[in-house]
Formats: structure tokens, sequence, C-alpha cells
């Protein structure tokens, strides 16, 4: 249970970095933050009380293992996060180069 | 020989003209007379057939129907000859303008796709059809450019509008008895509530009523008619807006049926006379907004508007006199303001573009042709005997003071009268009176252009002296209606209270006219002076300022100018300038801030589960 | 009997083959997406007759269904592909000459690995996998935005890119939600099992997935982004976003709530929210002086009719919804790549710089005509057909609330028209300064006029797609024949 507490709880201190901070830097950590929760999450749903790691192996049949499925999807989430935080952090750096700020109340020239 | 030939021949006549185009002008020109006037014929082979054929069901296997009758051919027969009247004047008029193929290609399609209107036996493919005219109608009307795009907005933007509560009565229909076809739906209207059918009334009154000019709708006709290049002004005024009044036709008496529609109602204030009193509005205010006019095409637009009342009358009242008088009057205006709108276009050519009333003049012996089509026109719209307006209007003054709608009997007299003045203004500022400096060298119109005009003379005259011709064609399509037959005979109508017969008014008149010649040759001489001979108490006339047709009517114009201020038109600007500002306002929640942006979407997720616990909850 | 596991593998192994050709040739490289979206393009024409019978399913690993990931191909996924694979083939045979100064190898990478990241979500039958893809799909998008690297592309290519993170991380969180629920991944699976949880915690993650699906899918509240990334993208790429991107959302959104949540309780909902898009969308747009932002405006306007259309939840709406989709495709897509060269020879992007460049652009400017007459819904051009059936859907379930709500499409359909128009005029009747005719290049002309013929054609005779129409639609609504066909 206490890991939903603490994956919502990463969820909910992303979205908020990213509704209210300006500079662009701390919403692209406050998605990393978000993306991290969300993993969490994932991997908590796939938790077996007391299981141990889904690995087969001679003797292992009678024990108790964790669902392997939410790992699974969880590594491919962590490559997406990874992707879109590269791609966004480029961005960032071009726009610092047009704008000479990264602060995004200034960046409003698209509006309307 | 099928009915779909026509389509193919127009549909198919206009995108050949427009290619024959592209490699000889002359033959395109050659080619576009030929197919529209082949058109009429084709038409004229389809005389007393009822056919009705299903032509396609490629949309949605929906059945598309193609049907002709006496309305549609009646319609249509008027359709094509203005059709091909007006291409025949367009041969001249337009022959130093640019982007010709464009007019003549869209030209034909607003010919073809007219016809299609008539011809639509189901209701799917008379909403294509008339939405197909009505853009093909806004694209030829912003052609002149200039002021003409913002009338081609205004108009295009009226009639989607229109079109908006078309197809929601089409669909209602649909709705309640399964089917798009028109005699079905007139089948199975009939157990409707009278709830129902006020319902699908209005819907398609306002559609129709706006494409028709009726009085609250009319805004968008004196701009659009005034600004369209002049043959197209003719097609427009004469048939464009008629096509209201086939779908006025349709809805009353072919789908909802004479019984229900003329039943509707509580008490004194039945539906149909709430009409005829919108027709009425409809003849006397445009009427004399129209005598104040300097413009002659805008003059002509807004007596088109006033004519519609007339029609819209004659429809409404639900006597068989006045459904005749009503059809009779939308053909004879099809004639005459078509007429008339070539004469002016005629003027309008040879002085290189003047309509301003207060700067022509005299050109009567310049332009003899022209003059006698403007003054059969002119004697048509106001309703002289010997002219076909006479008859209809006759027609409709009978019905009206029989029945005893005093009030009604007196605005269309009112209507009458404004017509008098309005056209007495536009003949003599431009024909008559003293020729201005600057229009001695107009010659006289050329032969392409005089053609359609001694035609449509001749016809309306014919009309005026054997009106029994359409009138047979007239009663076959009111009692197809459920009306009673009136006895029709070539020179007339023969009814209880009076026999109207326009041969032995003919007589007459003729032997009145040999009267007077005799007298004239026996009696007192003549001499002949020239037009610039004006009469100045014994000094010289200057030529040029003693032109009294500028500010023509003034105290009467200044008299009645307070009351004609179109409130209506006031009213729709403001509701278009109070919509842009709502959007303006509506645009800027785009606010170009990223925070706002994912405040929306965390908002719209926190709505969502809230709204569905809510929902459970409930 | 060709596996649909080509329609993904071949463009993905020629998108990453790319760089290999480039050591050969350097031009080679902007020939290889015709060459993979006719590929397509075919193989999804050859596939559709088959799917009239019953969806086509492939098991990928070996496994059997629910355990495996499968691609699933029914009616409804295989028209989306062949839209996809027509527009962007023609859109890749336009970039030919509108990119050829400013596309290097990475415009032709991304461009192919947008349309595999659609063709992957349309064609699968996994929720992760449609999530996979889907990603595919985003992240090329936000590249391919900011490409051009000007000021207003990088700029809506990272606001962009913030607002379809947040909106990729809420559908994880769903998809998450769901496997806890049901313990499987698999579309027909959940589907089948839907009714065994109470309906009010369906709520939750259907709210999530809803939301994440309809930023991509450009739902009211969550389509800041698209006016400006469909503006300052290249027109080749607007016309890709424009047309399909947004369809792909759309479509996602259909598999959820249909076939995967089939809760009926939604659908008046979705109707509302289709018109408040389609009104807020219009309006926004008639008041422009951008080009494209007019038209990226209204392109969420379309999603609102198309969404409506999809609320509306009964045979005709559905229908007419999906039609939608493919007359949008076909029309924004047209009148993106009509815009792109009639900017590019203004050189600016104001509408009033449109004025008279139907005389010097003349073929460019009759195709921008069709293809916003046919937006507009005037017969005989295809929107006309698809706004038809969605009024006809609307007004035959005789309710009085969806009667006002067609009431509004139509007002909306008038304010569409209005501004339409106006620019039609501008361009056709307005006086512009006097240079010589110079049309675009008939590589460019070639695809707007296969365009302008299609949208022509169905709208005279929507027979053609209305089979595809009819099954897809049955599909959705009766969600049964898809899980039978998975899981058997």
């Amino acid at each position: 249970m206490i890991y939903y507490i603490g994956a919502f709880g990463l969820v909910f201190i992303g979205l908020y970095i990213m509704l209210t901070k300006r500079n662009l830097i701390k919403v692209l950590i406050g998605l990393n933050i978000l993306d991290t929760g969300v993993n969490l999450f994932l991997i908590s749903i796939g938790y077996v009380g007391k299981g141990t790691a889904p690995i087969f192996s001679r003797g292992s049949e009678q024990v108790l293992m964790v669902d392997p499925v939410p790992q699974a999807l969880v590594l491919t989430a962590i490559v997406i996060g990874v992707a879109v935080l590269a791609l966004a952090l480029s961005l960032a750096i071009m726009l610092h180069k047009h704008y000479g700020t990264l602060n995004l109340r200034k960046v409003k020239e698209q509006r309307w | 020989m099928n009915l779909e030939i026509l389509l193919i021949a127009a549909f198919g006549g206009s995108f050949l003209t427009y290619f024959l185009g592209k490699f000889s002008h002359k033959v395109r020109d050659g080619f576009a007379v030929f197919i529209s006037s082949a058109l009429v014929v084709l038409v004229t082979f389809f005389y007393d057939k009822q056919v009705s054929i299903n032509y396609y069901s490629g949309f949605f296997d929906l059945p598309f129907i193609l049907r002709i009758n006496t309305l549609s051919w009646f319609f249509a027969i008027t359709i094509a000859g203005l059709g091909a009247l007006s291409i025949a004047f367009s041969l001249s008029y337009m022959k130093e303008r640019k982007g010709t193929n464009f007019y003549y290609l869209i030209m034909l399609l607003v010919n073809a796709s007219m016809l299609g209107i008539v011809l639509s036996g189901d209701l799917v493919s008379f909403y294509i059809f008339w939405e197909i005219m009505s853009w093909t109608a806004f694209l030829l009307i912003s052609y002149n450019r200039g002021p003409a795009i913002a009338a081609g907005m205004k108009y295009i933007v009226m009639s989607l509008a229109g079109s908006i509560f078309m197809l929601i009565g089409i669909f209602s229909l649909y709705a309640n008895y399964g089917t798009f076809i028109i005699p079905e739906i007139g089948a199975g209207i009939a157990s409707a509530s009278s709830g129902f059918i006020l319902f699908i009334l209005i819907m398609f009154i306002i559609a129709f009523g706006i494409k028709n000019a009726v009085w609250p709708f009319h805004t968008w006709l004196p701009p659009a008619h005034s600004e369209a290049p002049s043959p197209f002004s003719a097609v427009l005024s004469g048939i464009l807006i008629k096509m209201g009044s086939y779908g006025f036709l349709l809805i009353f008496y072919v789908i909802v049926g004479m019984n229900l529609f003329l039943g509707l109602g509580l008490g004194r204030f039945s539906f149909n006379y709430i009409l005829c009193w919108v027709g009425a509005i409809t003849i006397v205010i445009p009427t004399f907004t129209a005598m104040l006019q300097n413009d002659a095409k805008k003059l002509l637009a807004w007596h088109s508007i006033g004519q519609m009342g007339y029609i819209i009358i004659g429809i409404s009242l639900g006597t068989s006199l006045g459904l005749a008088g009503g059809i009779f009057h939308f053909f004879n205006h099809a004639l005459f303001k078509a007429l008339l709108f070539l004469t002016v276009a005629a003027v309008e050519y040879r002085t290189r573009g003047v309509r301003d009333l207060n700067s022509l003049g005299g050109l009567v012996k310049k332009m003899p042709v022209t003059f006698i089509g403007v003054l059969v026109g002119a004697l048509a719209i106001i309703g002289v005997p010997l002219t076909s307006g006479f008859v209809s209007k006759w027609l409709i003054y009978k019905t009206l003071i029989l029945d005893g709608y005093s009030f009604l009997a007196f605005a269309a007299f009112i209507g009458t009268w404004g017509t008098l003045l309005s056209f007495y203004k536009l003949v003599h500022n431009m024909f008559l009176g003293q020729l201005p400096e600057k229009y001695k060298d107009v010659k006289k119109a050329p032969l392409s252009m005089q053609v359609p005009i001694l035609i449509l003379s001749g016809v309306i005259l014919l009309f005026g002296i054997l009106p029994g011709i359409p009138l047979k064609v007239i009663n076959e399509i009111g009692t197809s209606f459920g009306f009673e037959s009136l006895n029709v005979n070539i020179g007339g109508i023969a009814s209880e209270t009076g026999t109207l017969n326009t041969i032995n008014i003919l007589a007459v008149i003729a032997v009145a006219a040999i009267l007077i010649w005799l007298f004239l040759r026996a009696g007192a001489k003549s001499r002949r002076v020239t037009q610039e001979d004006s009469y100045g108490a014994g000094l010289s006339v200057p030529t040029d300022k003693y032109h009294y047709t500028v500010e023509f009517y003034d105290p009467f114009s200044r008299m009645i100018k307070p009351y004609l201020r179109d409130v209506i038109d006031d009213f729709y600007n403001w509701i278009a300038k109070g919509a842009q500002k709502t959007f303006d306002h509506i645009r800027h929640l785009y606010t170009g801030d990223v925070g706002h942006y994912a405040i929306y979407i965390i908002l719209f997720l926190a709505f969502l589960i809230l709204a569905s616990f809510g929902w459970f909850l409930l | 009997m060709v596996s649909p596991v080509l329609l993904i593998a071949v463009p993905l192994g020629l998108a990453f083959a790319i760089p290999l050709f480039g050591f050969i040739s350097k031009k080679i490289s902007k020939y290889i997406p015709p060459v993979a979206m006719l590929f397509n393009l075919i193989l999804s024409l050859m596939l559709m007759p088959s799917t009239l019978k019953g969806p086509i399913v492939v098991s990928i690993g070996g496994w059997n269904p629910p355990f495996c990931i499968n691609l699933v191909v029914d009616s409804l996924s295989i028209l989306f592909s062949v839209l996809i694979a027509l527009v962007g083939f023609l859109v890749s045979i336009y970039a030919l000459d509108y990119m050829e100064k400013k596309a290097t190898e990475k415009y032709h990478i991304l461009y192919l690995l947008l349309l595999v990241g659609a063709t992957g979500v349309v064609l699968t039958g996994d929720i992760f996998n449609l999530f996979v893809f889907f990603e595919i799909l985003c992240i090329s998008s936000y590249a391919l935005v900011a490409y051009l690297g000007d000021k207003a592309g990088v700029e809506s290519g990272i606001k962009y890119l913030i607002q379809g993170s947040i909106g990729s991380s809420l559908i994880l969180i769903g998809i998450g939600i769901l496997y806890g629920m049901f313990g499987s991944l698999n579309i027909a699976d959940i589907a089948s099992n839907i009714n065994s949880i109470g309906s009010t915690a369906l709520l939750i993650p259907l709210a999530l997935l809803v939301t994440g699906f309809g930023v991509e899918g450009a739902i009211f509240p969550l389509n800041a982004w698209l006016p400006d990334a469909h503006s300052s993208a290249p027109s080749s790429i607007s016309a890709i976003l424009s047309g399909i991107a947004i369809g792909v959302g759309v479509y996602a959104l259909t598999r959820v709530i249909f076939t995967l949540f089939g809760v009926s309780s939604i659908f008046p909902f979705l109707a509302i929210l289709g018109v408040l898009t389609l009104l807020v969308g219009e309006a926004s747009a008639f008041k422009q002086n951008n080009l494209k932002r007019m038209l990226a405006y209204s392109s969420t306007g379309q999603i609102g009719l198309i969404v409506f259309g999809l609320g509306i939840a009964n045979y005709h709406g559905v229908a007419g919804g999906l039609f939608q989709v493919v007359s949008h495709g076909l029309g924004k897509s047209l009148l993106f790549m009509a815009a792109g060269y009639m900017i590019y020879r203004t050189g600016s992007m104001d509408i009033s710089a449109l004025k008279g460049i139907g005389k010097k652009m003349p073929l460019t400017s009759i195709a921008f005509t069709i293809g916003a007459f046919s937006l507009i819904g005037l017969p005989p051009f295809a929107g006309f057909a698809s706004k038809f059936l969605i009024i006809q859907g609307a007004l035959l379930k005789q309710d009085a609330l969806f009667f006002v709500l067609a009431a509004l499409v139509l007002l909306a359909t008038v304010i569409e028209g209005a501004y339409f128009l106006k620019v039609c005029q501008i361009i056709h009747f307005k006086e512009g300064n006097n240079q010589k005719k110079k049309d675009a290049p008939l590589v460019a002309l070639i695809p707007m006029f296969i365009l302008v013929s299609l949208i022509i054609i169905i709208g005279i005779y929507p027979n053609l797609v209305s089979d595809f129409l009819n099954s897809a639609a049955s599909g959705l609504l009766d969600k049964l024949a898809y899980i039978e066909g998975v899981l058997g």
C-alpha cells in the first residue's frame, strides 16, 4: 500500500512542478519525476507479498514470484522517458538560443 | 427519352464549354449558346409527361429520384429559356472581360443545378442541387471584384444559414417517415400532428424565405444583385430567387398538402393568412425603398423583393385564382425582370459601366430597341393591360377582393403605385430627357443583345394578349394540387364575377389607337424638333445643366425616407459584429503560456473523475 | 496470404536502413519514404476485402492470445491503415520538392517512424503495445514540429512536448490501473471481462485514458498544443499531423471507449464535448490572420465533429464520424499542401498576402478551393457525405439534446463557411500585384490532384467506402465480433 502512496506522491509532485514552475529546466525535471512516479506505480502493481525475482532456474518452480509483466512495461516506459527527456533538453538548448531566456512565461509568441 | 439526359447535358455541357474555352473563345461562345438552347428544346420534349425514375443509388444506397410533372416542367422551361437568353446576351457583354471561361462555366452550372432542383423527386438530391446552386451563384456574384466581394459574402452566409433549416427539416421528416422520397413523405405526413406540421413548415419557410428574399430575410439581395455581372443578375433575379417559390409550392402543396396547410392555425389567424401578411409587408416596404435608389440595378433589385411579395400572397392565399395568379406572376416576373436587367445591362455596356440614374439621360434616340425593351418591361411590371403582368396582377387583385381581404388588397395596390413611380423614374432617367454631352457617341446595343431583349418583349406581349397559353398549364398545376379548376380560355379566365378576356381588351385598344391616329392625321399639324430643343421660357437652354433627373422625387423621398431605414439589415449587422467580437474573445483561451495549457489538462481530468463519481452517486 | 506484420515491419526496417543507403548516395534517402508507403498502401488495399468477414488476428512470438502481443486487423483498422498509407505516400511525394533544400536523412527517418507509429497504433490488439506505438508517433512528431529549428518551431515543439508527455504519463497510469484490475493487457481479454468489475471503479482508468489519448486527439481543453504545432511545422508535416496524427488519436479514443470499456453512459458526454470542441475551434479560426493557424484551428473543429459523430453511438452517427475522419484526412492534407506552396511563393503566412494568388498559381488555388468546399460540407464533395451521415444519425435519435447539438453543429458549419469562403474570395477575386504565372511544381501538383479526384469521387459515390464504414461501425457498436475473433 505504501508503495502506491509513494508512487502517487511522486506523480503529484511531478505534476505540481510541471504546472507551476517557470523555468524550463525545472519543468523538465518535473517531467522526469512524473515519469519516475508512474514507473514506480506500475511496478508496485505487480508486487506480490514476499515474492522473489521472477526468474526461472532449477529448483525454483514452487517459489512465490512477483509479476514479471509490469517489469517489462516499466523497462519500456523508462526508455521512452529517457528519449523524451533527451529530445526535450535539445529543444531547450535551441529555445535558449532563440529567446535568450528559459522563462516559460516569456516564451509566448505563439498565442491566440 | 430519359430524364437523365437533361442533367447529363446540362452538367456535361458546362464542363465541356470550359474546356473548349481553353482552345478558342469563339467556339466556346457558340457551344454555350448551343447547349443552353438545346436544353430548352430537350425540356419541351417532356411537355405533358409524368415521369419518375431512380437515376442513381451510389449515395449510401439512398434512391435518388428524378421526376417531371406539370409543375416541374413549367419551372424547367422558364429556367432553360432564361438561361439561354442570358447566355446569348453575355456573348457581347462579356467580350472584353477576362476570365470568361470561368464565367460561362458557372453560368451553365447554375443553370444545370436549378434544373436539377426542379427535377428532383427526393429531398436529398433536392438539397444537393440547392447547395450546388448556392455556391456556384456565390462564385459568380463575387466575380466583379470590389464591392461585389462583400455582397457575395453576405449572400453566402445567409444562404448557408437557410440551408441549416432546410437540412433540419429534411432530416426531421426522414426520422419520422423513414424516407426521403417526396410522394412517400406526402402520404405519410397526412397523419401527423399539427405541431409537427407547423415545425416542418417553419423550418422550410425560413430556408426558402431566405432564398426568396421574403421580408425579414431580404437584406442580401440588393447588394448581391446589383454587384453581380449583369446577365447573371438577370438570372439571379429572374429565376434563382424563384427557386424559393418553387420550394414554397413544394412544401405547401406537394408535401404537406392543401388541406393540412390551409387548415393550420387557430381561429381567425390561420397560418396562411399570416404568410399573406408577410407577403404584404414584402410588397410595400421594398417597393418604396426601390423608389429612392439612384443606382439602376439597385432599384431593380429592390423591386425583385417587392414582386416576390405578390407571389407569396398568391401562393399562400389558398384559392385557385390566387394560386394561378401567384404562379403566373412568378413566370411573368421572370420574364420582365430579366428583360429589365438586360436592358439596363445594354445601357451599362454602351456607356462603359454607368448605372447611376442621376447621370444618364436621353438615350432614347441612340438606343431605340433597348428603349422598347425597357418600356415593355416597365409596363409589364406595373401591370398595364396588354402585357402579361396585367393578367397575373388582375388574378391576385381579384382573389383578394373576392375573399374580402381588404387590407391585403390595399397593400397590393400601394405596391403597384410605388412600382409605377419607380419605373417612371427608371425609364425617364435613362432614356427620356436630355442627352448629356458625354454620351453623344453612344451606339446602339449590339445584335446579340437586341435579340434576347426583343424575344422577351415579344413573349410578354404575346402572353399579355393570349394569356390562355400559360394559364392552361398553370391550371393543370392548380388542379394537381387539389384546387378547383379555373375556366380558362385562350383570351383569359371566365369566372362568376366577370371575365377577363384580353382579346377584347386588345380589340378595344387597337380600335382606340386607330381612331387617335386618324384624328392626328386629320387634325393639328405637328412640327418635328430635335431632342435638345427644350422649352426655356424664351432663353436659350444650356444642354448640360438642364437635366432634371437628379434627385427625382426629392420632396417625396424626404418625406418617406426616415420610415424606410432598413432596421432588419441593421439587426443582422449587429448580430454579425457581436458574433465576431465573441469569437475574438473565445480565441483568447489559448493564452500562449504552456503552464496554463497543462492546467487545462489536469482540470479536465479532475472534472472527468469528479463527474463520473457524481453520476453514480446521484 | 500476406501477413499484416509486414505493414509495420517493412517501413520500420526501411527507416533504419536509410542511413545505410546514405552511404551509397546522399540523394536516395528522399525516395525511400514514398516506396515504403506505396508498399503499405498496396498491402492494405489487398487486405481490405478479407477484413469484411472478420478480424484478421496475427499472434506474434508463437504464443496464443491472451498471453501474446497480437495484431488485430478489423475493418476499422484497415480503413485507418489505408488512409495513413495513402496520405503518407502522397505527402512524401509532395515533400520530394518541398523539403528539397531543408531535408536531411533525419527528416525522412523521423517521417517514416511517425507513419510506423501511426500504423502500429491502428493495427495492434494489445493496450501496452498501443501505448508504445503511440509514443513512437508522438516523439517523432515532437521532433518533426521543431525540425526547421526556427523560433516558432522550437517554441511550439517544446510546448507540444510538455503537454504530450503529461498525456502519455496519464495513459500509462491508466494502463497500470487496468492491468491491476484485470491482469491482462490484451484488449479483447479486458473487453470480455469488463463487466466483472463494478462500473464505478472502471471510471477512473477510463477518465485517465480518455484524457491521455485526448491530448493527442485534440479534444477541447486539451488541444492547446495544436494551433501552435500545426502552424509552425513545415507544411508537409502539418499535412501529416492534421490529417493523420489526430485521426490516430481519435482511433485510440474509439478503441478505448467502444471496444475496451463499452460504457454507454459516456456517450452523451462525448457528444457534448465534441460540439464544444467544434464551436471553440471554429470560433477561434474565424479571426485568424495567419493562414496555417486558421487551418489548424479548423482541424480542432473537425475533430470535434468526429467526436460528436462517435458520441451519437448509433449506426449512422458512428459511420458518419469515421467517414469524417477519412474526408478530413484527405481534405486537410490537401489544404496544407496547397497552403505550403502558396506561403512559399508569397513569402508570408498572412491571409491578406494571398491576394490575387488565384491568377499566379491557378491549379494550386483550385485545389485549395476544392479542399475548402469539401471541409465546409458543400455537395458534391466528400465532406458533404460525411456531414450528411452525422446529422442523419443525430436527428434519427429523436432526442431533444441531440437535436440542439445538431443545430449547433450546423451553426458551426455556417461559421466555417464564412471564414473559408472569405479566404477563397481573397485568393480568387482580389487584385494582387501582377506577377507572372508560377505554379507549384509538378511533383507537388500530382499528389494534390490525386487528393482532389478522391474527394470528388468519394463525394459523388460514397458507396465506395460505405461497406467498410458499415462493418467498422457495427464492429464498434457491438464488440462481441471483435472479442470472438481474437479469443476464439
